[in-house]
């Protein structure tokens, strides 16, 4: 298989940063107290990435795909349970295309997708706190299964 | 890294022998660190190492120590992956990345 390119590996990295983001929409809403101010602070951070991305992918003049109105999430929301399980999802799914994007990259390229790596992948070991399922971490964070 | 893996997995090993009641917790984490290790020496190809000490910490109430390895192993494997060829980058990536939710599951 080909390897992507840097641009390839990080304009991917921005769609399932715009699918993290309309996932959190729909997760905040089914939680209170601390879960859902984590909820918030974690669509704060993915809504970075994104702005960064788009910055990036736009200065060196590469393709910038667009958001879409809405993104198919693997399972219904319906309550607290539910919603901490897609966050973690959520957080190991974005994982992992920043893990696909360290091949693609050097330098500050790659330094700035394993800290992704790093952030979402403690981010997911969190939601399986909070929801009370073990093991609270999975061997290869972000390694297709 | 290899050895630093073997090692981590080694001072789990030992932590739970001195508390069992710990086994469920730290336990799957153990079995992470033989993982990578498995993993590293397949990609290097090297034979893995049957024994590898322990890094000597006393297994004692606290995690603290374990943690302290951990925040130290994830600071080699960042090293090593932002040096890695891009056929190891994803790899040692994963293994920085799991290096830090052992410390948050340690919390």
């Amino acid at each position: 298989m080909r390897q992507p390119s840097a641009e390839e590996a990080l304009a991917a990295a921005l769609s399932a940063e715009y699918a993290a983001i309309y996932a959190y929409g729909r997760i905040g809403v089914r939680l209170t107290g601390a879960a859902r101010e984590a909820a918030h602070q974690a669509e704060a951070a993915h809504r970075s990435r994104r702005d960064a991305l788009v910055v990036q992918l736009s200065a060196t003049g590469g393709a910038v795909p667009p958001d879409r109105a809405g993104y198919a999430l693997p399972f219904p929301v319906t309550d607290r349970v539910s919603a901490l399980r897609l966050a973690a999802e959520v957080e190991e799914r974005t994982a992992a295309h920043w893990r696909a994007a360290l091949a693609s990259t050097t330098g500050a390229d790659r330094d700035q997708a394993l800290a992704a790596l790093v952030e979402y992948a403690v981010r997911a070991t969190r939601w399986r706190k909070t929801a009370g399922v073990t093991p609270l971490t999975v061997p290869f964070p972000g390694r297709p299964t | 890294m290899v050895d630093e893996a073997l090692g981590l997995a080694a001072a789990y090993q030992a932590q739970v022998a001195a508390r069992p009641e710990l086994a469920d917790r730290l336990g799957p984490i153990a079995e992470a660190h033989t993982a990578h290790a498995t993993e590293l020496a397949r990609v290097i190809g090297v034979a893995l190492p049957t024994a590898v000490a322990a890094p000597a910490i006393d297994p004692v109430n606290t995690l603290a120590p374990l943690r302290a390895l951990e925040k130290a192993a994830q600071q080699s494997a960042t090293a090593a992956c932002a040096a890695a060829s891009a056929e190891r980058a994803a790899l040692l990536g994963s293994i920085a990345a799991a290096r830090a939710t052992h410390q948050e599951a340690l919390k």
